[in-house]
């Protein structure tokens, strides 16, 4: 009786939570109907908020993988004094408010930031770029991916490496050929969540970037441009946006599920633990 | 005894407490971003709300608990006397536009006019907004309305665009005479025209649905006291 009035109380919990984060999610899709979500999506702000947004978010995926995933790799394979602090400073951007990044990224990549002087004689302007909008998605979706794959790597077993080297393997081989297919289940769970991390960012995007259409204006601020003006384009917007999302995490989870690696054949040789 | 408990647990889980009676004696004041200096400054007991007027209208109409409603551009308090949910407004301040450049001045910008002539990266509001509203206006009785095919950015609010100024990223840009004041120093300004200014009149009303009217009403009548008005004057407010 105990037992069942306690799970019942846990139940109630669980609809109470569960409630209250999808009411909001339900209420966009309720908000407008199937037909008018696929004519504002359409729209020429929709579209072009897409391109950019796809564009400047394979870029930075792009970016945050080749230099995450051999960070990730040092981190998980070495111990080494300050190891911690360095994985600590990786994830801060995971908790600083966008806004904080957004002034960070201007006085450091602005045109009259730490670096701008240098950037300038270089040729490169990156305020108002797409330029811009990749560093500001690296910068606040790079912790996402490089935190998941540090755990990959940590959780493939090191007998493993012991074994490759054994059998002749030199590093970067071991790293090419053991570690990575072996942790790629974990390595495309972080690109899928730093990536829809990514779509979703506005704050620091606004404040370094800047807003224009079919240049900076991705679908984030398109949402925020589009709510007074016409609140059917930034409902549809927002309903792509949670079905992108959507996928994606769903994705995340069936991947995870298959762990560890969908790209080689399972190793032959005996496992420890 | 544990079973008590459990009950008190699920019924406090359920009862979401309501909001206390002690904060009805405070006034919540949902004001335009261009106020946010100079408003607690005039009387610093009020809660306040800053952001843009056309988002605080929306709120508003929403239902927000807003008792006193100050507007940047009288459309957005007139449309929520017409539709009955605010008192009359009345104009407590104007403000005028201006070209803002950082103090740096990287472009080189004298008069409105090198917005034409010379190579500027130029933030704009976006049309939604007051600010943009009032940009174009005054652009287009300069005749200079392809101007704004050069802006490198449409911003949804005037503070992202003083900031890109303060911070050098941008050129120039157009923002209110109090923005210029508010930000000491960091930018200059370039002033517009007095032929080509828009009216930008601040609008100010007690809200209905409030439940302190009488001490709503006594805060708008505060903001055309002798010391109100000097104070928006210092603030680069202009006052009735």
């Amino acid at each position: 009786m105990r037992r069942f009035a306690f799970t019942a109380l846990l139940a109630l919990a669980l609809t109470v939570t569960a409630a209250f984060l999808l009411l909001p999610v339900l209420a966009i899709f309720l908000e407008v109907s199937p037909g008018r979500l696929l004519d504002q999506l359409g729209s020429e702000v929709a579209l072009d908020a897409a391109r950019v947004t796809l564009k400047t978010n394979a870029i930075a995926l792009g970016l945050i993988v080749l230099f995450g995933t051999p960070s990730a790799y040092l981190l998980a394979t070495r111990r080494f004094r300050g190891r911690a602090l360095v994985v600590t400073l990786l994830e801060l951007p995971l908790v600083l408010p966008p806004a904080v990044a957004g002034i960070g990224l201007l006085v450091a990549f602005g045109r009259q930031g730490l670096l701008g002087g240098t950037l300038d004689a270089a040729g490169v302007s990156v305020g108002f770029t797409q330029l811009a909008v990749v560093c500001a998605v690296t910068f606040v979706a790079s912790p996402f991916y490089v935190r998941t794959a540090i755990a990959a790597f940590e959780s493939v077993d090191e007998t493993m490496f012991d074994a490759a080297r054994t059998l002749g393997a030199g590093p970067a081989r071991t790293f090419v050929r053991v570690a990575l297919p072996l942790a790629g289940g974990g390595l495309s769970a972080g690109a899928a969540m730093a990536f829809a991390r990514g779509l979703g960012e506005f704050g620091a995007t606004i404040m370094f970037a800047g807003s224009l259409q079919g240049v900076t204006q991705t679908v984030s601020l398109a949402i925020y441009q589009e709510f007074d003006v016409n609140l059917d384009a930034a409902l549809a917007i927002s309903a792509l946006l949670v079905l992108v999302s959507g996928a994606i995490l769903l994705s995340v989870k069936v991947v995870s599920a298959r762990a560890p690696s969908v790209w080689t054949s399972p190793p032959r040789f005996a496992r420890s633990g | 005894m544990r079973r008590v408990a459990v009950a008190v647990l699920a019924a406090a889980l359920v009862v979401v407490p309501a909001g206390g009676a002690a904060d009805q004696a405070r006034l919540t004041v949902f004001a335009a971003s261009s106020l946010t200096d100079v408003l607690p400054a005039i009387d610093g007991r009020p809660g306040y709300s800053f952001a843009g007027s056309n988002q605080l209208a929306f709120q508003i109409r929403q239902g927000a608990p807003a008792d006193v409603f100050a507007s940047a551009a009288p459309s957005y308090a007139r449309e929520l006397y017409r539709a009955g949910l605010v008192e009359r407004p009345r104009t407590f301040a104007s403000n005028a536009l201006v070209l803002a450049a950082p103090r740096s001045n990287p472009a080189g910008i004298r008069t409105v006019w090198d917005l034409r002539d010379k190579k500027v990266q130029l933030v704009v509001g976006t049309a939604s907004v007051p600010i943009g509203d009032y940009t174009r206006r005054v652009l287009r009785r300069l005749g200079l309305a392809s101007v704004l095919e050069k802006a490198v950015s449409q911003e949804p609010d005037v503070k992202t665009i003083v900031g890109k100024l303060a911070v050098g990223e941008a050129d120039a840009g157009f923002v209110y005479r109090t923005d210029v004041r508010a930000a000491g120093g960091r930018l200059r300004a370039v002033s517009i025209p007095a032929w080509a200014q828009p009216a930008i009149s601040y609008q100010v009303a007690v809200v209905r649905a409030s439940r302190s009217r009488a001490a709503a009403r006594a805060y708008v009548a505060s903001l055309s006291t002798p010391r109100a008005k000097r104070l928006l004057r210092n603030a680069g407010f202009t006052v009735p």
